[in-house]
């Protein structure tokens, strides 16, 4: 047995006495849930690669394994939280871009930082070598959104014309305050929050409905939540390795049938959305 | 498939999926309930699936991982159908 199935080594799935047949069937019917338009591409809008603190843990290698399973064209890939000594990424960092250029045309890169934690140098280290996003993280690096240093730094990411995807997750701060305290401070900026804002969706689709330069990722997003926001504020995402394809199409196609999603919505959640901001996948 | 029987699959693979997410040795009595009340939906066959793999290692990384995408999936279905989505089949 070899090969990957649910984003898992199938051979160790196989040992622990997983029934592959059936497992195979599951996936290949999750990846039909989302009738894909022809020549509509798929970008996977949130990917970690490295080793996370917590053993979560994604190569390059079994990323691009798993896109090319699932039919997936490009994914944009960040650090996992993997922050280094100096508590600035620049390591971590450094090796996504390298992957990037190892696979050109499958991985985006994006630079995470620290906003506590030197980010003017790491962010213009990784602009240089090739970064053409930002990752933030504010429960796992503990700032608010709205603060001073957060602000600095989604300002100069605006100023490179970047996006900035920030974690809105699992925490417990209300997030709906805290990001139109960002926009309001930085009215151009471009934000995608992951996992569709479910650490508090309503407040903060509430608060950021007037905003034109944001976008909620699928990535382990609840379905309620995605259904409720209109197709052109959502990409596509999976939150590799913390995610995985089959459950990422099965719940993108799930939200298409429940809202009613034309095939042109559907492009758009998939890729469009997100490409209208970041450019072509190989620029 | 009813909305009292769509809340009780909903309510059972959330807390299942938190079980899964924190490691926590209450999942596989969890995924099991889930998987009994969503016999003959949609969710049944993916909530089962991730019952079994649940019981057979649940100590091995990999095996947590594949059950955290079937639970998922099951929770996203049983939602759907919460929702009153049109029918999407039975994998």
């Amino acid at each position: 047995m070899s090969g990957r199935l649910l984003g898992q080594d199938a051979s160790v799935l196989a040992a622990a006495g997983a029934d592959v047949g059936v497992l195979q069937e599951i996936e290949a019917w999750a990846r039909r849930a989302v009738a894909v338009p022809g020549g509509t591409p798929i970008v996977d809008a949130h990917v970690h690669l490295g080793v996370d603190r917590d053993g979560h843990m994604l190569s390059a290698a079994d990323l691009v394994a798993d896109l090319d399973a699932n039919a997936i064209d490009a994914a944009v890939a960040f650090p996992a939280d993997e922050p280094g000594a100096g508590g600035d990424f620049r390591d971590a960092n450094r090796r996504v871009i390298e992957a990037a250029a190892q696979y050109p045309g499958r991985i985006v890169p994006f630079c995470r930082l620290d906003p506590l934690r030197s980010p003017d140098a790491a962010m213009a280290e990784a602009r240089d070598a090739g970064a053409r996003g930002l990752k933030l993280h504010p429960v796992a690096q503990r700032f608010r959104p709205e603060s001073a240093e957060c602000i600095h730094v989604v300002r100069a990411a605006t100023d490179l014309g970047w996006p900035v995807l920030f974690h809105a997750g699992f925490g417990a701060r209300p997030l709906g305050p805290a990001f139109a305290g960002l926009i309001e401070a930085v009215p151009d900026c471009r934000i995608i929050l992951a996992h569709g804002g479910r650490g508090d969706h309503r407040a903060v689709a509430a608060a950021t409905a007037g905003h034109p330069g944001l976008l909620f990722d699928t990535s382990i997003a609840s379905l309620p939540d995605l259904v409720t926001v209109p197709p052109e504020r959502l990409a596509f995402g999976t939150d590799r390795p913390y995610g995985d394809y089959a459950q990422a199409l099965h719940l993108v196609g799930t939200a298409a049938r429940v809202a009613g999603w034309d095939a042109a919505a559907i492009s758009a959640v998939l890729a469009g959305n997100l490409l209208r901001w970041i450019g072509p996948v190989a620029p | 498939m009813s909305l009292p029987d769509a809340l009780r699959v909903v309510g059972l693979a959330s807390q299942a999926e938190m079980a899964l997410v924190r490691r926590d040795a209450v999942v596989g009595a969890l995924l099991a309930q889930a998987a009994r009340a969503a016999e003959g939906t949609p969710a049944g066959p993916l909530l089962s699936e991730a019952a079994r793999l649940a019981r057979a290692e649940p100590g091995r990384e990999a095996v947590r991982q594949a059950a955290l995408s079937l639970c998922r999936m099951g929770l996203q279905e049983a939602q759907a159908d919460a929702l009153g989505r049109p029918a999407g089949g039975v994998p």
